[in-house]
């Protein structure tokens, strides 16, 4: 198909978080990761012995540990490691009115739509920005029953037992490398517990910018449901686009407790030149039931599999996974589940798209552990192709140790239809439209689970990527 | 990648440079100078662990002792049907017509016969070992060359260094056989290290079935026996590759596997693997003419400790070609099964259909199933799809086959035939079909 260059002008305006907020930070440590960068962050946090411990274990795992072979191109990323900035203190306290965060923070923020998003609705807001959360807010009706949506330093600070009774038991330090490195260096993120029995009727939402130029960024987010409650987070993450890498590794655990529900909505808009490494992970308690929905537009390269442990009779795991993959991109991405109790049961849903030299990649686990009878669980992956240089893989492992047990995975990939382009042109409807609307059709089943202004974004990129890839 | 200790993986008392030098001492220079590089490819080669994706569940550190192996001894068995074991010659009796036979004892070749209309035609159907004396040419341009070469891993290596014997089918242009070529290999000799190859060529526009099947009794220690299969299906070919494998336990089963289809060429193939203690095959089907088209079947039914690891691959590499791929399995007492397949489009390869499907029966609470279907497609105009199940057996259909009267035992072998039934009735070869139904219920009957 012919390349049509002004289209290739609109797709670099596409990416409209690009842009760059003025600014000097407080604190910024040296580059590159060490002890002394380690000890600093710690020192800044002001945090108990134990967390400094902690993260010099981790830093000690994090050395040992080779890098990955899997996955995505990772050789260049040691030379990335050792350029960028793993801690950078952007103001020296965090704000819980939105008139205090300073005005450039402010500002970008506002850019992103944030206060905005405040205002419609949400049960509370979050914002981190470089390597700290600068504004946190929750409703008062939540707070008034005990819901808590912090930083994840203040709720060291302010739940100390709590915190540390869950801390690192989902995803502990050795889980692998980058676990690792978020375990000696992470800063920043949220702290959530919702009490037994209640129900946010509406999300909590949190914000991740990166703003600096080679900026390592490494939230850690813990998240306990407690029995019977019920709640909605949703994470979103955009930097600018700078000509060097800059480098993201979350650590997210979530705990959810017995018939406790949780929705957990990811949309990675990162910038072009970010390696996004991340760990999701979640324990579910007898008859709990969780849910990730992941979606992964931005980054340079996206290795991250969000999973769900079944630990409890009848839990229920859900991953809801969307990836796009333009020029450069390489998403690799996919889902884990463990059942590990009897009648658990859990679904994966993927859908990928793979434009001009982009590379999407399912890489998923289904596994059952003996004594896990009566699970079910079921796989789907489909994977649409738009240009020859496109590329699609598939890498489901499927581990069955129990006969009383049925798993299915399946996966397709295909091209847009012609019959299908050409059924629509036929109906007047020009080249990129149909092209849209294919695309919009084969991502529907996960885009309408999507929070509303989301989807509208992912509808907006779609067209416009779609924009001159008929010829 | 010297390291400060020289040890080299793999080399013992028997499986030895010595011992390819002996080999290699009366044999024409080209086929010592491939041996002897071979050996120093499969010198350089570490020894695959669970580290590598390939082998993530099959543990060789635990599964095979290579320093308790021997190479066989034994002289030639004779040509004479009357000293042949008893359940070789049944296996024999067993197969219907055929269009050639060879026979292997202990790795040797030891009789062979074509019809002789055929070998008029200018099939030729012999021990490989023979071959390289009287079509040397043949086999200098195909033997581990373009399909199996020693830099294939660590196995291809050591038996393209040590193989002793094996079987090489040429089918001329345009000549076509109307029945299998029937190849049966019997082995007795415990704790040996058996190295085979098996070498088809078959020339445009021919056709070809040929049946390898493989016996023994249960072994008192670990013998290992490798297999490296090559087929090249010329333009408009139509081969179709069977290999039967019914090994007592005790035996280690190593098989690569790699078929050349042309342009428009038919190739398929079939591996049923049922007996060994360790059974590990890889099979690479390379689509490498434009319409050229692969059936690739599978069935494996394991019990006791069983291990069965199938690696597969299917290679689109021109446009318009086509491969679909069925593996079932059941698997009983404790035994594993693995699948790992990988269907890959090249770049270039549109109007690629490529189909995998993997499907596994657990009989038993203690079984295990680990099934990996991939794809990587780098072509964007393409058909391709995969799926994979393990499950139980199917509730209904035994409860429907009880209502007619069926005790629990009958409905559960009927359901696990039919089951199993699905991929034989896609290569329907005469002789295959009973024997490998009559081996499933054998084993069936001891599942209570």
């Amino acid at each position: 198909m012919p390349e049509n260059d002004t289209i290739q002008d609109l797709d670099l305006d596409e990416y409209k978080y690009g842009f760059v907020t003025e600014g000097k930070p407080v604190f910024r440590a040296e580059k590159g990761l060490s002890e002394e960068v380690v000890r600093q962050i710690s020192a800044h946090k002001d945090e108990p012995v134990w967390m400094l411990d902690f993260r010099l274990k981790a830093l000690a795992v994090y050395n040992s540990k080779p890098m990955p072979t899997w996955g995505g191109d990772l050789s260049d990323l040691e030379r990335v490691l050792d350029e960028i900035y793993f801690y950078v203190r952007p103001q020296d306290r965090m704000e819980r009115s939105w008139d205090d965060v300073p005005d450039e923070i402010k500002e970008t923020f506002e850019k992103l739509g944030i206060p905005e998003a405040e205002r419609k609705s949400l049960a509370g807001v979050g914002a981190q920005y470089e390597s700290e959360m600068v504004y946190h807010s929750l409703r008062e009706e939540w707070s008034k029953q005990g819901v808590i949506f912090d930083s994840i330093e203040d709720g060291l600070k302010n739940h100390p037992e709590l915190f540390r009774e869950h801390f690192a038991t989902v995803i502990p330090t050795g889980d692998n490398k980058f676990a690792a490195m978020n375990s000696a260096v992470w800063s920043g993120g949220s702290f959530v517990y919702i009490p037994k029995g209640v129900s946010l009727s509406t999300p909590l939402q949190a914000y991740f910018r990166v703003n600096q130029e080679r900026m390592g960024q490494f939230e850690r987010t813990l998240i306990i449901v407690d029995e019977g409650a019920n709640a909605h987070y949703i994470e979103g993450c955009t930097a600018p686009v700078y000509s060097t890498e800059s480098f993201h590794s979350g650590v997210i655990e979530i705990i959810v407790k017995k018939n406790a529900r949780f929705r957990y909505t990811t949309i990675q808009n990162w910038s072009n030149n970010m390696y996004n490494l991340v760990t999701q992970r979640a324990t579910v308690a007898e008859g709990g039931h969780m849910e990730w929905l992941d979606g992964n537009l931005g980054s340079k390269l996206t290795m991250k599999y969000p999973s769900c442990y079944l630990m409890g009779e009848g839990a229920h795991g859900e991953i809801l996974s969307i990836a796009y993959a333009g020029d450069g991109q390489h998403q690799d991405t996919g889902g884990k589940v463990v059942h590990v109790a009897p009648h658990t049961t859990s679904s994966i849903v993927s859908k990928s798209i793979s434009k001009g030299t982009g590379r999407s990649t399912y890489r998923g686990l289904c596994k059952v552990h003996e004594g896990a009878h009566h699970a079910r669980s079921n796989v789907e992956c489909d994977a649409l192709l738009i240009n020859d240089t496109s590329r699609t893989d598939t890498y489901p492992y499927i581990e069955i140790e129990e006969n009383d047990a049925n798993v299915g995975h399946e996966a397709s990939v295909s091209k847009i239809g012609e019959e299908q382009l050409f059924y629509l042109t036929s109906r007047g409807i020009a080249g990129d439209e149909a092209m849209a609307m294919i695309v919009r059709g084969f991502i529907e089943p996960i885009a309408k689970e999507l929070p509303l202004e989301y989807a509208v974004e992912l509808n907006r990129l779609i067209e416009l990527e779609m924009e001159g890839s008929v010829g | 990648m010297a390291s400060a200790t020289e040890v080299v993986e793999g080399v013992t008392g028997a499986i030895s440079s010595d011992a390819v030098e002996r080999i290699s001492a009366d044999e024409p220079k080209w086929l010592a100078e491939r041996r002897a590089h071979a050996w120093s490819v499969y010198e350089a080669t570490p020894m695959p662990t669970t580290k590598l994706e390939q082998w993530r569940y099959t543990d060789l550190r635990k599964m095979l002792d290579l320093d308790s192996l021997r190479l066989p001894e034994a002289a030639p068995a004779p040509d004479d049907r009357a000293a042949w074991p008893e359940r070789l010659r049944a296996a024999l009796d067993a197969d219907p017509e055929a269009s050639g036979h060879i026979v292997v004892i202990d790795g040797l070749v030891v009789h062979a016969d074509v019809d002789a209309a055929l070998a008029k035609q200018g099939v030729i159907l012999t021990s490989l070992h023979e071959a390289v004396g009287r079509h040397g040419a043949l086999l200098e341009e195909h033997l581990a060359t373009e399909a199996v070469p020693a830099e294939e891993g660590k196995f291809a290596a050591l038996n393209a260094a040590l193989w002793a014997d094996g079987v090489f089918l040429h089918v001329p242009k345009g000549v076509r056989l109307e029945t299998p070529v029937r190849v049966t290999r019997w082995l007795t000799e415990s704790g040996a290290a058996y190295l085979s190859r098996v070498l088809i060529v078959a020339e445009r526009e021919s056709r070809v079935s040929y049946v390898d099947e493989v016996l023994s009794d249960d072994f008192a220690e670990q013998t290992f026996t490798s297999t490296a299969v090559e087929v090249v299906a010329r333009d408009g070919a139509q081969v179709q590759y069977v290999a039967v494998q019914r090994l007592g336990r005790g035996a280690f089963y190593q098989s690569v596997q790699r078929t050349l289809a042309g342009r428009d060429a038919k190739l398929d193939t079939l591996n049923v693997a049922l007996g060994a203690s360790v059974s590990r095959i890889d099979l690479n089907a390379r689509l490498l003419g434009p319409g050229s088209n692969s059936d690739m079947l599978g069935l494996y039914f394991g019990d006791g400790s069983q291990h069965f690891d199938f690696n597969t691959s299917q290679d689109h590499v021109s446009p318009n070609t086509a491969s679909d791929l069925l593996y079932k399995g059941a698997l009983d007492g404790s035994s594993h099964g693995v699948f790992r397949g990988i269907i890959r489009v090249h770049p270039g390869a549109q109007k690629t259909d490529a189909y995998q499907t993997n499907r596994n029966l657990l009989l038993s609470p203690h079984a295990r199933a680990d099934s990996l279907p991939n794809l990587e497609i780098e072509a964007d105009d393409v058909k391709c799809s995969h799926g994979a199940t393990v499950g139980e057996l199917d509730a209904e259909a035994k409860f429907y086959l009880m209502s007619r009267g069926l005790d629990r035992v009958q409905a559960e072998r009927l359901v696990v035939m039919g089951f199993l039934g699905e991929v034989l009735a896609r290569l329907p070869l005469g002789g295959v079909v009973e024997k490998v139904t009559r081996v499933i219920e054998e084993k069936l009957a001891h599942h209570g």
